[in-house]
């Protein structure tokens, strides 16, 4: 190991006498060190008064990472909820319009330990229908749907929204950012999230929900298998599920790159962040093909495209789709429980992580390694052997970074003192879990071992272990940060009372099921000998579930009879979020958070000069091309000014553009304008997607079903589109200010401001959207034989036409940029026009196309040849219409004379435009030549 | 040269490269010869929309990293995914 990990500079006396927590802090005592080191103690003195300003708190600072000693944070006076437009902490409306990081943060948290509640309910069925081997409390539809369902839940509506509301919560306060990059993005998200789940829940009664497992494999997918409606609104929930999270990710990965504090570089970044940003990228890129695989089936059980009946490999598309997204799920929902445990382990032993650095290598890796293994799910497939070993191998591969980062936190401990409190037991009880998932895994990652294992109870056993392993830090996590949360602590002993049954729960429902494991997976009848290890693992399971009483108890009791916890309860803690008062104020810090001397300070707005000169602040885009380098004095303007918010409200953030392409410059003459924090369009989207899916799973093969039945999704549809549609148009229209730079650390996307890393990370995850699309042409045309396959059009002349068509739209795009820039209305409005009218062009000359098609009978439903083509072409259609539709709106405000100040919304609008034009100068050669 | 006059020869060059593209189609070329011309076509069209149109040129670095890391991925499904069933 090299130095850093030297185990005893950085050691503290963990023992956690001393202070009353939140009333008398000892002075820190870094351990400052040769500079590669930090010392871990959270200590500081407190009351009153805002620490802020310049209050220096000393603490060492690390290479690897920092210390954030204390400052004292207040109550009073810090919060400066008034003039924010949200009503108080207590209130129901404020939770319906908060866009606040904090607030939708407990909203997740919240709604996922519902989730928890509700997947948990459906274990515990299964669970008793499995008490002997073919027992009958549920029928066979019914257990089927408690599986599937059940999964489902737990994987997505559960386990990553629990991890996104701590994600939430804590992420901008480790980084130093007052919210997330684009607030209403992330209440929207969030009731998109909400939206789905209750979606999921509608489905149980319209016939039946989904069936088919939680892997939705083809042909089980189809309405040929399952034809309830409800089997169509899980798909679709899914689906919507699958928009919120990438709406989530482009947030979370644009704030963690571009809004940390100064000095915060990627090196120095606390664990747990790190964790949610190798999370946030997997989560772009895995569930965009996840994307792509639900719009499919939702057009085979809506539309009736043929893809997943395609005989000759429907059913191994569906798999390679879903499981491409499906490994890197397996670590999207492990990464931030391993976040948690790392925090938690450097808490609770006082001592840094050891191998900190290779710790995140490994992680990096992990998440890099994470989308080459996904045929290790298919190896009883028809896919060949070479691909097979080379899987296995890969497989193989990844297991290996874990190992580092196991025994990383194994050292740790050793080397720590070790504080048993109940975050700590969970965290540590996880690690135990994780080896055992880990080994188990193993065997399976083996082709040959997996032709005897596949479908059977080892799987079963082995990815709880895995899974619920990693729900067992996050829980650890709530313990964690509930006191920062709540401004409550929780009652110590109940808390270890709860680990103590939900470990022995654990081990008691899934142990067994390793000895059980010829049971089928998914059926409930099995071998009469292997019955007494089912009553074992019965019995395990309402331990496990009792066990989460004791945590529902303890936790809402001690939110009103709970000691005051303080800033911060730990002691040795090392990041940000306990340097401020618990809860933290709206806008979390007493002044601009800057790491620019190794520890936390936070600089008043007297103090801002000092740090870069005061650039004027339009977010990003300009003023920040100073900010090359972020570790350089001066050159990190924060002129942010985050106005310094010594305090109270005294904030003069220059405003600047909040999400929709709304970049007004900052205001010049420093007039006080407040960041928003409350809007009520996503709350309002929720509701629209929510009635608009809805109306859409009554439709079915083309067609909603007659009757009254049709009629009303009919309506539904309708109305949902409306409400969708103008809640989006509200929300564009909305004034709102979000969080403004420019910002400290902004590796590397310094000098592209907010909007437009935003637009380039989302098109990132549109490109494999589109490349799943294109992939599973390009797969089906394989299968199908490649020569032998015309494309449907005739004759390519319509399609180059449409070709020169969107390349000359392009081009008056760029016209209509350069004319902004040249501050001609004329110029703008007009190339608009002209870009308005070439992509109409390009949709009735695809329009009249389609009609000829139509007119031979070719339609979507014919074949898979015409389902790829309709859909792909379809889908770039839909993307066209979605630029039109802004572009319009666009063209509406150049004609009042927007944009000649300020070209970037054109210029953003263009990036999109562009990527549409490429897509189609793909798809033009694949669907009309080849 | 003006921005704007190198806005035009690209719509000039674009313009040219898609014809080209239909054309090579029609010239009779060996199936798989033509396919590689035709697909290199759309690539160089591609690049010269992302690098100017989208000024990826003028940008930092990591964008176009984002972006080829993003074709990367679709690229890998789509090549493993039709090689596992060759």
């Amino acid at each position: 190991m090299k130095s850093d990990d030297s185990p005893t500079d950085d050691t503290i006396d963990g023992s956690p006498t001393g202070t009353d927590a939140g009333t008398e802090r000892a002075g820190r005592t870094p351990a400052d060190t040769d500079g590669g080191r930090t010392a871990t103690d959270g200590g500081h003195a407190a009351d009153g008064g805002h620490a802020s300003t310049g209050g220096r708190v000393t603490a060492a600072t690390a290479e690897g990472e920092l210390v954030t000693p204390g400052q004292a944070g207040t109550d009073a006076g810090t919060d400066t909820d008034h003039g924010h437009g949200l009503p108080p902490l207590g209130s129901v409306r404020r939770y319906l319009i908060t866009t606040n990081h904090k607030d939708v943060g407990v909203l997740y948290i919240v709604t996922a330990l519902f989730f928890l509640i509700f997947g948990g309910v459906l274990a515990l069925l299964m669970r008793v229908q499995l008490w002997g081997p073919g027992e009958s409390l549920l029928s066979a539809g019914a257990y089927n749907q408690a599986v599937s369902i059940h999964g489902l839940i737990m994987v997505f509506w559960f386990l990553s929204p629990f991890a996104f509301g701590f994600a939430n919560y804590v992420v901008p306060l480790q980084i130093g950012a007052k919210d997330l990059a684009f607030p209403r993005l992330n209440a929207l998200s969030y009731w998109l999230y909400a939206a789905s789940g209750l979606l999921l829940g509608v489905s149980f009664f319209q016939g039946a929900s989904f069936a088919g497992g939680w892997t939705m494999y083809a042909p089980l997918n189809l309405p040929t298998y399952t034809p309830e409606v409800g089997s169509t609104t899980a798909v679709l929930a899914l689906l919507l599920f699958v928009v919120s999270i990438t709406v989530s990710s482009v947030n979370f990965l644009t704030t963690m790159h571009r809004m940390r504090a100064e000095g915060l570089t990627l090196r120095r970044l606390p664990l747990f962040t790190w964790t949610i940003l190798l999370t946030a990228w997997m989560m772009l890129f895995a569930f965009a093909a996840l994307l792509a695989a639900l719009m499919i089936l939702s057009a085979d059980r809506l539309l009736g495209t043929t893809y997943f009946s395609f005989t000759e490999g429907g059913s191994l598309l569906w798999a390679h789709l879903f499981w491409f997204f499906g490994h890197p799920e397996v670590y999207i929902v492990f990464f931030p429980a391993l976040g948690v445990m790392a925090e938690t382990f450097q808490t609770f032993t006082g001592k840094r992580l050891v191998g900190r650095k290779w710790f995140i290598a490994s992680m990096v890796l992990v998440a890099l390694q994470s989308f080459g293994v996904w045929m290790h799910h298919m190896f009883l497939t028809s896919i060949n052997l070479q691909v097979k070993t080379l899987f296995m191998a890969t497989t193989i591969g990844i297991s290996l970074p874990f190992d580092l980062m196991v025994f990383s936190l194994i050292y740790t401990m050793i080397k720590g003192r070790i504080r048993f409190a109940t975050p700590f037991l969970f965290s540590f009880g996880a690690l135990v879990l994780f080896i055992v998932g880990g080994i188990t895994g193993v065997f399976l990652g083996a082709v040959v071992l997996d032709y005897e294992f596949r479908g059977t109870y080892w799987v079963v056993a082995h990815f709880h272990y895995v899974m619920v392993g990693g729900v067992t830090a996050l829980v650890g996590g709530l313990y964690y940060w509930y006191p920062k949360i709540t401004g409550k602590m929780y009652d110590e002993f109940l808390g270890k009372v709860h680990f103590a049954l939900y470990f022995v729960g654990f081990n008691l429902v899934y142990f067994p099921m390793f000895l059980a494991w010829e049971t089928p997976r998914r059926v409930f009848d099995y071998p009469p000998g292997l019955a007494p290890w089912h009553k074992i693992a019965t019995i395990g399971a309402f331990v496990l579930g009792a066990s989460f009483l004791v945590m529902f108890y303890n936790l809402s009791t001690s939110l009103f009879t709970g000691e005051d916890a303080g800033d911060d309860p730990w002691k040795y803690v090392t990041t940000a979020e306990w340097t401020v008062p618990s809860p933290p104020p709206l806008e979390n810090f007493p002044g601009i958070p800057t790491y620019r001397s190794g520890s936390i300070d936070f600089l008043s707005e007297d103090e801002r000069p000092a740090l870069g000169g005061g650039e004027p602040a339009a977010d990003g885009g300009h003023a920040a091309e100073s900010t090359k380098s972020g570790l350089t004095d001066g050159g990190v303007a924060d002129a942010e000014a985050v106005a310094a918010r010594s305090g109270a409200e005294s904030a003069s953030t220059p405003s600047s553009q909040g999400e929709g392409h709304r970049g007004s410059h900052a205001p010049e003459d420093g007039e006080d304008e407040h960041e928003d924090h409350a809007s009520i369009w996503p709350l309002a989207i929720g509701v629209g997607a929510f009635a608009f899916l809805l109306g859409a799973s009554g439709f079915q093969g083309g067609e909603f079903a007659g009757g009254i039945a049709g009629a009303f999704y009919a309506w539904v549809l309708a109305i949902g589109a409306l409400i969708t549609g103008g809640s989006l148009v509200g929300m564009t229209r909305e004034r709102f200010t979000g969080p403004s730079g420019p910002f400290g650390e902004s590796w590397p996307f310094d000098g592209i401001e907010n909007v437009k890393t935003g637009v380039w990370i989302f098109l990132a995850s549109d490109v494999i959207l589109f490349g799943a699309f294109i992939g599973s042409y390009v797969f089906i045309r394989v299968a199908n034989g490649w020569i032998g396959w015309e494309p449907i059009p005739h004759d390519p002349i319509p399609g180059l036409i449409n070709t020169y068509l969107l390349l000359t739209s392009s081009f008056s795009v760029v016209l209509a940029m350069v004319a902004a820039e040249k501050g001609s209305k004329k110029g703008v409005v007009g190339s608009l026009i002209v870009t308005i009218a070439l992509g109409i062009g390009f949709l009735v000359n695809k329009g009249i196309e389609w009609q000829e098609l139509l007119h031979e009978g070719l339609w979507l439903s014919t074949n898979v040849r015409t389902s790829t083509f309709f859909l792909t072409t379809g889908l770039h259609a839909l993307h066209v219409i979605a630029g039109l539709a802004i572009a319009v709106y666009m063209l509406v405000r150049a004609s009042r004379g927007a944009y000649l100040d300020d070209e970037r919304p054109i210029e953003y609008f263009g990036l999109y435009w562009h990527f549409v034009d490429i897509v189609w100068l793909f798809l033009f050669p694949l669907f009309y030549i080849l | 040269m003006s921005k704007t006059k190198l806005y035009v020869a690209i719509y000039v060059l674009l313009f040219v490269l898609a014809t080209a593209q239909v054309l090579v189609e029609f010239a009779g070329l060996e199936y798989w010869t033509a396919m590689a011309a035709i697909l290199a076509l759309s690539f160089v069209k591609a690049l010269f929309v992302a690098g100017y149109y989208q000024h990826l040129r003028y940008e930092p670095r990591s964008l176009t990293y984002l972006m080829a890391t993003g074709l990367l991925a679709a690229l890998a499904l789509t090549i493993a995914a039709s090689y596992s069933i060759t």
